[in-house]
Protein backbone atom coordinates (compact mmCIF):
# COMPACT_ATOMS: atom_id res chain seq x y z
CA UNK A 1 0.00 0.00 0.00
CA UNK A 2 1.46 3.39 -0.95
CA UNK A 3 0.83 6.65 0.83
CA UNK A 4 -1.86 7.99 -1.54
CA UNK A 5 -3.76 4.67 -1.22
CA UNK A 6 -3.40 4.86 2.53
CA UNK A 7 -4.93 8.34 2.49
CA UNK A 8 -7.81 7.17 0.32
CA UNK A 9 -8.52 4.23 2.63
CA UNK A 10 -8.30 6.44 5.67
CA UNK A 11 -10.73 8.81 4.05
CA UNK A 12 -13.11 5.98 3.16
CA UNK A 13 -13.06 4.63 6.72
CA UNK A 14 -13.91 8.08 8.09
CA UNK A 15 -16.64 8.76 5.53
CA UNK A 16 -18.18 5.31 6.03
CA UNK A 17 -17.86 5.60 9.80
CA UNK A 18 -16.04 2.27 9.86
CA UNK A 19 -14.40 2.14 13.30
CA UNK A 20 -12.73 -1.29 13.05
CA UNK A 21 -11.23 -0.39 9.67
CA UNK A 22 -9.95 2.90 11.06
CA UNK A 23 -8.40 1.01 13.95
CA UNK A 24 -6.67 -1.35 11.51
CA UNK A 25 -5.32 1.51 9.40
CA UNK A 26 -3.83 3.29 12.43
CA UNK A 27 -2.18 0.25 13.97
CA UNK A 28 1.63 0.33 13.61
CA UNK A 29 1.73 -3.47 13.40
CA UNK A 30 -0.61 -3.61 10.38
CA UNK A 31 1.10 -4.81 7.17
CA UNK A 32 0.79 -1.47 5.36
CA UNK A 33 2.93 0.11 8.07
CA UNK A 34 6.00 -1.63 6.65
CA UNK A 35 5.14 -0.59 3.08
CA UNK A 36 4.91 3.03 4.10
CA UNK A 37 8.21 2.89 5.96
CA UNK A 38 9.87 1.53 2.80
CA UNK A 39 8.26 4.14 0.61
CA UNK A 40 9.65 6.95 2.73
CA UNK A 41 13.14 5.51 2.94
CA UNK A 42 14.57 7.42 -0.02
CA UNK A 43 17.42 5.31 -1.46
CA UNK A 44 18.88 8.13 -3.52
CA UNK A 45 19.51 10.42 -0.59
CA UNK A 46 23.04 10.25 0.79
CA UNK A 47 22.04 10.70 4.40
CA UNK A 48 18.34 10.16 4.61
CA UNK A 49 16.66 11.98 7.40
CA UNK A 50 13.26 10.50 7.91
CA UNK A 51 11.76 13.66 9.27
CA UNK A 52 12.89 15.73 6.30
CA UNK A 53 11.70 13.10 3.89
CA UNK A 54 8.38 12.93 5.58
CA UNK A 55 8.06 16.70 5.43
CA UNK A 56 8.68 16.54 1.70
CA UNK A 57 6.09 13.88 1.31
CA UNK A 58 3.90 15.76 3.69
CA UNK A 59 3.45 18.42 1.07
CA UNK A 60 2.53 16.01 -1.68
CA UNK A 61 0.47 14.07 0.76
CA UNK A 62 -1.48 17.14 1.73
CA UNK A 63 -1.84 17.92 -1.92
CA UNK A 64 -3.18 14.45 -2.63
CA UNK A 65 -5.41 14.64 0.36
CA UNK A 66 -6.86 17.88 -0.81
CA UNK A 67 -10.33 16.75 0.07
CA UNK A 68 -9.30 15.30 3.42
CA UNK A 69 -10.31 17.30 6.39
CA UNK A 70 -8.09 18.05 9.31
CA UNK A 71 -6.83 16.34 11.40
CA UNK A 72 -6.63 13.29 9.09
CA UNK A 73 -3.85 14.72 6.93
CA UNK A 74 -1.70 15.19 10.00
CA UNK A 75 -2.72 11.86 11.51
CA UNK A 76 -1.59 10.09 8.34
CA UNK A 77 1.84 11.67 8.61
CA UNK A 78 2.05 10.88 12.32
CA UNK A 79 1.29 7.29 11.45
CA UNK A 80 4.22 7.05 9.06
CA UNK A 81 6.52 8.65 11.63
CA UNK A 82 5.43 6.12 14.27
CA UNK A 83 5.95 3.17 11.94
CA UNK A 84 9.39 4.46 11.01
CA UNK A 85 10.46 4.86 14.63
CA UNK A 86 9.09 1.42 15.47
CA UNK A 87 11.01 -0.10 12.54
CA UNK A 88 14.20 1.62 13.74
CA UNK A 89 13.49 0.52 17.32
CA UNK A 90 13.43 4.11 18.53
CA UNK A 91 10.91 3.34 21.24
CA UNK A 92 10.84 6.68 23.00
CA UNK A 93 10.35 8.61 19.75
CA UNK A 94 7.66 6.16 18.68
CA UNK A 95 5.85 6.78 21.93
CA UNK A 96 6.07 10.57 21.56
CA UNK A 97 4.68 10.47 18.03
CA UNK A 98 1.90 8.10 19.07
CA UNK A 99 0.82 10.50 21.83
CA UNK A 100 0.78 13.23 19.21
CA UNK A 101 -1.41 11.01 17.02
CA UNK A 102 -3.76 10.39 19.94
CA UNK A 103 -4.11 14.08 20.65
CA UNK A 104 -4.86 14.79 16.97
CA UNK A 105 -7.40 11.98 16.99
CA UNK A 106 -9.05 13.50 20.08
CA UNK A 107 -9.98 16.58 18.06
CA UNK A 108 -11.99 14.35 15.76
CA UNK A 109 -13.23 12.03 18.48
CA UNK A 110 -14.87 14.74 20.58
CA UNK A 111 -16.88 15.87 17.54
CA UNK A 112 -18.09 12.39 16.69
CA UNK A 113 -20.16 9.51 17.96
CA UNK A 114 -19.45 6.06 19.33
CA UNK A 115 -18.55 4.49 15.95
CA UNK A 116 -15.06 5.90 16.56
CA UNK A 117 -14.54 3.82 19.71
CA UNK A 118 -12.80 0.81 18.08
CA UNK A 119 -10.18 3.22 16.74
CA UNK A 120 -9.87 4.99 20.10
CA UNK A 121 -9.37 1.70 21.94
CA UNK A 122 -6.80 0.61 19.42
CA UNK A 123 -4.65 3.75 19.50
CA UNK A 124 -4.79 3.97 23.31
CA UNK A 125 -3.69 0.35 23.53
CA UNK A 126 -0.84 1.07 21.11
CA UNK A 127 0.11 4.11 23.16
CA UNK A 128 0.36 1.98 26.29
CA UNK A 129 2.30 -0.74 24.53
CA UNK A 130 4.74 1.80 23.13
CA UNK A 131 5.09 3.33 26.61
CA UNK A 132 6.03 -0.09 27.98
CA UNK A 133 8.67 -0.47 25.25
CA UNK A 134 9.95 3.06 25.79
CA UNK A 135 10.29 2.66 29.54
CA UNK A 136 12.00 -0.70 29.09
CA UNK A 137 14.41 0.80 26.61
CA UNK A 138 15.13 3.74 28.91
CA UNK A 139 15.66 1.50 31.91
CA UNK A 140 18.03 -0.68 29.93
CA UNK A 141 20.01 2.37 28.87
CA UNK A 142 19.99 3.98 32.31
CA UNK A 143 17.79 6.82 31.12
CA UNK A 144 14.94 8.36 32.96
CA UNK A 145 11.62 7.86 31.25
CA UNK A 146 8.08 8.42 32.38
CA UNK A 147 6.20 7.33 29.30
CA UNK A 148 3.80 5.14 31.25
CA UNK A 149 2.86 8.06 33.51
CA UNK A 150 2.37 10.18 30.41
CA UNK A 151 0.23 7.52 28.73
CA UNK A 152 -1.89 7.31 31.90
CA UNK A 153 -2.53 11.06 31.63
CA UNK A 154 -3.47 10.81 27.97
CA UNK A 155 -5.77 7.84 28.54
CA UNK A 156 -7.41 9.55 31.54
CA UNK A 157 -8.13 12.50 29.26
CA UNK A 158 -9.73 10.16 26.73
CA UNK A 159 -11.89 8.79 29.55
CA UNK A 160 -13.12 12.36 30.13
CA UNK A 161 -14.00 12.67 26.44
CA UNK A 162 -16.05 9.46 26.60
CA UNK A 163 -17.93 10.48 29.71
CA UNK A 164 -18.64 13.99 28.42
CA UNK A 165 -20.74 12.91 25.44
CA UNK A 166 -23.95 14.89 25.91
CA UNK A 167 -25.12 14.93 22.30
CA UNK A 168 -24.98 11.48 20.71
CA UNK A 169 -28.13 9.34 20.88
CA UNK A 170 -27.81 6.77 23.70
CA UNK A 171 -27.06 3.78 21.45
CA UNK A 172 -24.35 5.70 19.58
CA UNK A 173 -22.82 7.38 22.59
CA UNK A 174 -19.10 7.64 23.30
CA UNK A 175 -20.11 6.60 26.81
CA UNK A 176 -19.89 3.00 25.56
CA UNK A 177 -16.14 3.47 25.69
CA UNK A 178 -16.04 4.40 29.37
CA UNK A 179 -15.27 1.07 31.02
CA UNK A 180 -12.74 -0.11 28.47
CA UNK A 181 -10.81 3.14 28.78
CA UNK A 182 -11.06 3.04 32.59
CA UNK A 183 -9.62 -0.48 32.46
CA UNK A 184 -6.64 0.85 30.51
CA UNK A 185 -6.07 3.78 32.89
CA UNK A 186 -6.17 1.52 35.93
CA UNK A 187 -3.73 -0.85 34.24
CA UNK A 188 -1.35 2.10 33.84
CA UNK A 189 -1.74 3.18 37.48
CA UNK A 190 -1.05 -0.34 38.71
CA UNK A 191 2.00 -0.59 36.50
CA UNK A 192 3.58 2.64 37.75
CA UNK A 193 2.40 1.88 41.30
CA UNK A 194 0.35 5.05 41.55
CA UNK A 195 -2.74 3.19 42.65
CA UNK A 196 -4.10 6.09 44.72
CA UNK A 197 -4.74 7.99 41.48
CA UNK A 198 -7.51 5.51 40.73
CA UNK A 199 -9.70 7.33 43.23
CA UNK A 200 -10.17 10.24 40.84
CA UNK A 201 -11.43 7.92 38.13
CA UNK A 202 -13.79 6.05 40.45
CA UNK A 203 -15.10 9.34 41.81
CA UNK A 204 -15.83 10.56 38.28
CA UNK A 205 -17.70 7.32 37.56
CA UNK A 206 -19.81 7.79 40.68
CA UNK A 207 -20.49 11.44 40.01
CA UNK A 208 -21.99 10.71 36.59
CA UNK A 209 -25.32 9.00 37.00
CA UNK A 210 -26.12 8.84 33.29
CA UNK A 211 -23.54 6.16 32.51
CA UNK A 212 -25.21 2.96 31.24
CA UNK A 213 -25.20 0.05 33.73
CA UNK A 214 -21.96 -1.95 33.71
CA UNK A 215 -23.86 -5.16 32.85
CA UNK A 216 -24.82 -3.63 29.49
CA UNK A 217 -21.18 -3.31 28.37
CA UNK A 218 -19.29 -6.08 26.56
CA UNK A 219 -18.07 -8.74 28.98
CA UNK A 220 -14.41 -7.99 28.31
CA UNK A 221 -14.98 -4.43 29.59
CA UNK A 222 -16.96 -5.63 32.61
CA UNK A 223 -14.47 -8.28 33.67
CA UNK A 224 -11.40 -6.05 33.38
CA UNK A 225 -13.09 -3.25 35.28
CA UNK A 226 -14.34 -5.55 38.02
CA UNK A 227 -10.91 -7.15 38.38
CA UNK A 228 -9.28 -3.78 39.02
CA UNK A 229 -12.10 -2.59 41.27
CA UNK A 230 -11.80 -5.84 43.20
CA UNK A 231 -8.03 -5.38 43.48
CA UNK A 232 -8.37 -1.79 44.67
CA UNK A 233 -10.88 -2.88 47.32
CA UNK A 234 -8.62 -5.78 48.32
CA UNK A 235 -5.65 -3.47 48.81
CA UNK A 236 -7.86 -1.10 50.83
CA UNK A 237 -8.96 -4.07 52.94
CA UNK A 238 -12.57 -3.58 51.86
CA UNK A 239 -12.99 -7.33 51.67
CA UNK A 240 -16.76 -7.49 51.25
CA UNK A 241 -16.67 -5.27 48.18
CA UNK A 242 -13.57 -7.01 46.85
CA UNK A 243 -15.14 -10.44 47.12
CA UNK A 244 -18.27 -9.27 45.28
CA UNK A 245 -16.35 -7.74 42.40
CA UNK A 246 -13.84 -10.55 42.01
CA UNK A 247 -16.62 -13.15 42.11
CA UNK A 248 -18.41 -11.38 39.25
CA UNK A 249 -15.12 -10.93 37.40
CA UNK A 250 -14.32 -14.63 37.69
CA UNK A 251 -17.73 -15.93 36.69
CA UNK A 252 -18.05 -13.59 33.71
CA UNK A 253 -14.50 -14.16 32.50
CA UNK A 254 -13.99 -16.15 29.31
CA UNK A 255 -12.92 -19.67 30.34
CA UNK A 256 -10.16 -19.68 27.74
CA UNK A 257 -8.60 -16.57 29.31
CA UNK A 258 -6.82 -18.83 31.76
CA UNK A 259 -4.17 -16.35 32.92
CA UNK A 260 -6.84 -13.77 33.69
CA UNK A 261 -8.95 -16.27 35.62
CA UNK A 262 -5.85 -17.27 37.54
CA UNK A 263 -5.10 -13.67 38.39
CA UNK A 264 -8.65 -13.10 39.65
CA UNK A 265 -8.57 -16.30 41.71
CA UNK A 266 -5.25 -15.43 43.33
CA UNK A 267 -7.17 -12.80 45.30
CA UNK A 268 -10.61 -14.36 45.29
CA UNK A 269 -9.48 -17.65 46.84
CA UNK A 270 -8.16 -16.13 50.11
CA UNK A 271 -11.34 -14.07 50.42
CA UNK A 272 -13.49 -17.15 49.90
CA UNK A 273 -11.40 -19.03 52.45
CA UNK A 274 -12.08 -16.28 55.00
CA UNK A 275 -15.75 -16.78 54.25
CA UNK A 276 -15.44 -20.49 54.93
CA UNK A 277 -15.71 -21.49 51.26
CA UNK A 278 -12.66 -23.55 50.35
CA UNK A 279 -11.84 -24.09 46.66
CA UNK A 280 -12.95 -27.56 45.58
CA UNK A 281 -10.66 -30.06 43.89
CA UNK A 282 -12.59 -29.37 40.71
CA UNK A 283 -11.47 -25.75 40.84
CA UNK A 284 -7.88 -26.25 41.99
CA UNK A 285 -7.06 -28.88 39.39
CA UNK A 286 -7.73 -26.29 36.71
CA UNK A 287 -5.20 -23.92 38.29
CA UNK A 288 -2.14 -25.91 39.38
CA UNK A 289 -0.06 -22.83 40.16
CA UNK A 290 -2.67 -21.53 42.58
CA UNK A 291 -3.13 -25.01 43.99
CA UNK A 292 0.54 -25.05 44.83
CA UNK A 293 0.32 -21.77 46.74
CA UNK A 294 -2.93 -22.33 48.57
CA UNK A 295 -3.11 -26.08 49.18
CA UNK A 296 -0.72 -26.09 52.20
CA UNK A 297 -3.03 -23.57 53.86
CA UNK A 298 -6.23 -25.35 52.88
CA UNK A 299 -5.01 -28.75 54.03
CA UNK A 300 -3.87 -27.24 57.34
CA UNK A 301 -7.25 -25.53 57.81
CA UNK A 302 -9.16 -28.75 57.20
CA UNK A 303 -6.94 -30.67 59.61
CA UNK A 304 -6.57 -27.97 62.21
CA UNK A 305 -2.83 -28.37 61.82
CA UNK A 306 -1.70 -25.02 63.16
CA UNK A 307 1.94 -26.01 63.02
CA UNK A 308 1.74 -26.72 59.29
CA UNK A 309 -0.23 -23.50 58.76
CA UNK A 310 2.39 -21.39 60.50
CA UNK A 311 5.13 -23.18 58.61
CA UNK A 312 3.38 -22.41 55.30
CA UNK A 313 3.04 -18.76 56.27
CA UNK A 314 6.75 -18.69 57.03
CA UNK A 315 7.87 -20.57 53.91
CA UNK A 316 5.84 -18.40 51.63
CA UNK A 317 6.24 -15.12 53.44
CA UNK A 318 8.34 -13.27 50.86
CA UNK A 319 6.23 -14.34 47.92
CA UNK A 320 2.94 -13.73 49.70
CA UNK A 321 4.04 -10.25 50.75
CA UNK A 322 5.02 -9.50 47.18
CA UNK A 323 1.58 -10.53 45.97
CA UNK A 324 -0.14 -8.66 48.84
CA UNK A 325 -1.61 -11.96 49.98
CA UNK A 326 0.14 -12.37 53.29
CA UNK A 327 -2.31 -10.36 55.36
CA UNK A 328 -5.40 -12.22 54.20
CA UNK A 329 -3.79 -15.61 54.80
CA UNK A 330 -2.57 -14.50 58.18
CA UNK A 331 -6.17 -13.57 58.99
CA UNK A 332 -7.38 -16.96 57.75
CA UNK A 333 -5.19 -18.57 60.42
CA UNK A 334 -8.12 -18.31 62.85
CA UNK A 335 -10.01 -20.86 60.72
CA UNK A 336 -7.16 -23.27 61.30
CA UNK A 337 -7.23 -22.56 65.00
CA UNK A 338 -10.96 -23.18 65.07
CA UNK A 339 -10.41 -26.54 63.37
CA UNK A 340 -7.74 -27.43 65.89
CA UNK A 341 -10.11 -26.73 68.78
CA UNK A 342 -12.89 -28.54 66.98
CA UNK A 343 -10.71 -31.62 66.52
CA UNK A 344 -9.78 -31.57 70.15
CA UNK A 345 -13.49 -31.41 70.91
CA UNK A 346 -14.21 -34.35 68.57
CA UNK A 347 -11.34 -36.29 70.20
CA UNK A 348 -12.93 -35.46 73.56
CA UNK A 349 -16.14 -37.08 72.33
CA UNK A 350 -17.88 -33.77 71.73
CA UNK A 351 -18.47 -33.03 75.39
CA UNK A 352 -20.10 -29.80 76.49
CA UNK A 353 -17.65 -29.09 79.30
CA UNK A 354 -14.03 -28.90 78.20
CA UNK A 355 -11.32 -27.70 80.60
CA UNK A 356 -9.09 -24.84 79.40
CA UNK A 357 -6.17 -27.18 79.97
CA UNK A 358 -7.34 -29.26 77.04
CA UNK A 359 -7.37 -26.28 74.74
CA UNK A 360 -3.92 -25.54 76.09
CA UNK A 361 -2.78 -29.09 75.26
CA UNK A 362 -4.14 -28.83 71.76
CA UNK A 363 -2.05 -25.71 71.22
CA UNK A 364 1.02 -27.28 72.80
CA UNK A 365 0.83 -30.34 70.55
CA UNK A 366 0.73 -27.94 67.62
CA UNK A 367 4.09 -26.65 68.76
CA UNK A 368 2.81 -23.41 70.23
CA UNK A 369 4.46 -22.41 73.44
CA UNK A 370 1.59 -20.59 75.15
CA UNK A 371 0.58 -20.06 78.77
CA UNK A 372 -2.79 -21.06 80.20
CA UNK A 373 -3.85 -17.44 80.18
CA UNK A 374 -3.04 -17.16 76.50
CA UNK A 375 -4.93 -20.33 75.72
CA UNK A 376 -7.94 -19.02 77.64
CA UNK A 377 -7.70 -15.71 75.83
CA UNK A 378 -7.63 -17.48 72.47
CA UNK A 379 -10.73 -19.49 73.35
CA UNK A 380 -12.47 -16.27 74.43
CA UNK A 381 -11.57 -14.75 71.10
CA UNK A 382 -12.92 -17.76 69.19
CA UNK A 383 -16.21 -17.39 71.09
CA UNK A 384 -16.29 -13.66 70.44
CA UNK A 385 -15.61 -14.19 66.71
CA UNK A 386 -18.50 -16.65 66.44
CA UNK A 387 -16.33 -19.72 65.77
CA UNK A 388 -17.35 -21.40 69.02
CA UNK A 389 -20.71 -21.18 70.77
CA UNK A 390 -20.37 -21.24 74.55
CA UNK A 391 -18.87 -19.36 77.47
CA UNK A 392 -15.87 -19.59 79.77
CA UNK A 393 -16.13 -20.14 83.46
CA UNK A 394 -12.92 -18.44 84.52
CA UNK A 395 -13.03 -19.64 88.16
CA UNK A 396 -13.49 -23.25 87.12
CA UNK A 397 -11.13 -22.91 84.14
CA UNK A 398 -13.82 -24.58 82.12
CA UNK A 399 -15.31 -23.92 78.71
CA UNK A 400 -19.03 -24.63 78.63
CA UNK A 401 -20.12 -25.31 75.06
CA UNK A 402 -23.56 -25.00 73.54
CA UNK A 403 -25.29 -28.39 73.52
CA UNK A 404 -26.07 -28.04 69.83
CA UNK A 405 -23.90 -26.65 67.08
CA UNK A 406 -20.99 -25.79 69.38
CA UNK A 407 -18.75 -25.30 66.34
CA UNK A 408 -20.96 -23.76 63.63
CA UNK A 409 -19.78 -24.19 60.05
CA UNK A 410 -17.41 -21.35 59.22
CA UNK A 411 -19.52 -20.57 56.16
CA UNK A 412 -22.57 -20.00 58.37
CA UNK A 413 -21.16 -17.09 60.34
CA UNK A 414 -23.05 -13.89 59.54
CA UNK A 415 -21.08 -11.33 57.45
CA UNK A 416 -17.69 -12.99 57.97
CA UNK A 417 -15.79 -10.57 55.76
CA UNK A 418 -17.00 -7.34 57.30
CA UNK A 419 -15.73 -8.32 60.74
CA UNK A 420 -12.13 -8.82 59.64
CA UNK B 1 33.71 1.12 36.97
CA UNK B 2 31.43 4.02 37.68
CA UNK B 3 29.57 4.25 40.98
CA UNK B 4 26.30 3.61 39.22
CA UNK B 5 27.75 0.46 37.67
CA UNK B 6 28.75 -0.98 41.01
CA UNK B 7 25.40 -0.05 42.43
CA UNK B 8 23.51 -1.80 39.68
CA UNK B 9 25.78 -4.79 40.06
CA UNK B 10 24.99 -5.06 43.78
CA UNK B 11 21.34 -4.80 43.01
CA UNK B 12 21.76 -7.50 40.43
CA UNK B 13 23.60 -9.91 42.69
CA UNK B 14 21.12 -9.48 45.51
CA UNK B 15 18.42 -10.13 42.98
CA UNK B 16 20.02 -13.36 41.86
CA UNK B 17 20.39 -14.42 45.47
CA UNK B 18 16.73 -13.85 45.93
CA UNK B 19 16.10 -15.83 42.81
CA UNK B 20 17.98 -18.85 44.05
CA UNK B 21 16.12 -18.60 47.33
CA UNK B 22 12.87 -18.68 45.44
CA UNK B 23 13.85 -21.61 43.31
CA UNK B 24 12.40 -24.04 45.80
CA UNK B 25 9.04 -22.37 45.38
CA UNK B 26 6.75 -23.08 42.48
CA UNK B 27 6.99 -21.09 39.35
CA UNK B 28 4.55 -18.23 39.67
CA UNK B 29 5.45 -16.59 36.41
CA UNK B 30 1.80 -15.92 35.70
CA UNK B 31 1.69 -13.66 38.71
CA UNK B 32 4.91 -11.81 37.99
CA UNK B 33 4.98 -8.10 38.55
CA UNK B 34 5.44 -7.07 34.93
CA UNK B 35 2.68 -9.32 33.85
CA UNK B 36 -0.75 -7.84 33.92
CA UNK B 37 -4.41 -8.51 33.34
CA UNK B 38 -4.44 -9.49 29.70
CA UNK B 39 -6.33 -7.94 26.85
CA UNK B 40 -9.18 -10.26 25.83
CA UNK B 41 -8.96 -11.43 22.20
CA UNK B 42 -12.71 -10.94 21.78
CA UNK B 43 -14.90 -8.17 23.16
CA UNK B 44 -17.96 -10.15 24.21
CA UNK B 45 -19.13 -13.71 24.79
CA UNK B 46 -22.15 -15.50 26.15
CA UNK B 47 -22.71 -17.53 29.33
CA UNK B 48 -21.65 -20.80 27.69
CA UNK B 49 -18.06 -19.47 27.53
CA UNK B 50 -17.94 -18.71 31.25
CA UNK B 51 -18.04 -20.53 34.57
CA UNK B 52 -21.66 -19.41 34.88
CA UNK B 53 -22.45 -22.21 32.44
CA UNK B 54 -21.85 -24.93 35.05
CA UNK B 55 -23.97 -23.33 37.74
CA UNK B 56 -27.36 -24.48 36.49
CA UNK B 57 -28.96 -21.33 37.85
CA UNK B 58 -27.18 -21.35 41.21
CA UNK B 59 -25.75 -18.08 42.46
CA UNK B 60 -22.06 -17.68 41.55
CA UNK B 61 -19.90 -18.47 44.56
CA UNK B 62 -22.76 -20.00 46.55
CA UNK B 63 -20.59 -23.08 47.33
CA UNK B 64 -21.63 -26.73 47.09
CA UNK B 65 -24.59 -26.51 49.46
CA UNK B 66 -25.90 -23.68 47.26
CA UNK B 67 -25.23 -25.50 43.99
CA UNK B 68 -21.79 -24.14 43.05
CA UNK B 69 -19.42 -27.09 42.99
CA UNK B 70 -16.30 -24.95 42.72
CA UNK B 71 -16.38 -24.17 46.45
CA UNK B 72 -16.70 -26.38 49.52
CA UNK B 73 -18.60 -25.16 52.55
CA UNK B 74 -18.87 -28.56 54.29
CA UNK B 75 -15.32 -29.44 55.08
CA UNK B 76 -15.29 -30.19 58.81
CA UNK B 77 -13.46 -33.44 59.35
CA UNK B 78 -14.67 -35.84 62.04
CA UNK B 79 -12.05 -38.45 61.25
CA UNK B 80 -10.01 -39.01 64.41
CA UNK B 81 -7.89 -41.95 63.28
CA UNK B 82 -4.99 -40.07 61.75
CA UNK B 83 -1.67 -39.51 63.48
CA UNK B 84 -2.40 -35.98 64.59
CA UNK B 85 -5.69 -36.95 66.23
CA UNK B 86 -4.16 -39.95 67.95
CA UNK B 87 -1.43 -37.73 69.37
CA UNK B 88 -4.06 -35.22 70.41
CA UNK B 89 -6.13 -37.94 72.06
CA UNK B 90 -3.14 -39.28 74.00
CA UNK B 91 -2.27 -35.81 75.23
CA UNK B 92 -5.88 -35.23 76.20
CA UNK B 93 -5.93 -38.48 78.13
CA UNK B 94 -2.82 -37.32 79.99
CA UNK B 95 -4.34 -33.91 80.64
CA UNK B 96 -7.50 -35.51 81.86
CA UNK B 97 -5.80 -38.00 84.19
CA UNK B 98 -3.49 -35.36 85.62
CA UNK B 99 -6.57 -33.32 86.54
CA UNK B 100 -7.46 -29.87 85.38
CA UNK B 101 -5.73 -27.87 88.07
CA UNK B 102 -2.58 -29.79 88.99
CA UNK B 103 -0.79 -29.31 85.68
CA UNK B 104 -1.16 -25.55 85.81
CA UNK B 105 2.24 -24.04 85.83
CA UNK B 106 1.40 -20.59 87.11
Amino acid sequence: MDFPTFLVQLNDAVVNENGPCLAFLLRPTSPHGKDLVKEFRNPTSASPSIVVLVSEEERSGLHLAGSMESPWDEIAIQYVLICTHVAKKRSIDAFKEESQLVSLFMRFFTENRGWTLPALFSILRDLRDLAIDADHYAKYNNQKSECMEESARVIAKAFGHCIMDRISPPDQSRKWGIYYVVGLVLKCYFRVKRISLSKNILRALQANNDIPALELYPRSHQVTFRYYLGMLSFLNEEFVKSEEELTLAFYNCHIDAHANQERILAYLIPLRILKGHLPSAELTKRFPVLDEIFSPFIIAIKKGDLKAYDQALKDWEARLLELNLWLSLEKARELCQRSLFRRMWVAADKGTRIPISMFHSALTISGLDVTYEEAECQVANMIYRGFIRGYISHEKQMVVLASTNAFPRVADRPSPLSSI
Amino acid sequence: MSPSDSKSKTAESSKSEEKSKNETQPNLSVLEEDDEFEEFPVADWDDSKTDLAHLGGAAPGSAKSGGDKLWEDNWDDDDVEDEFSVQLRNELAKTKSSGTGSSMDH
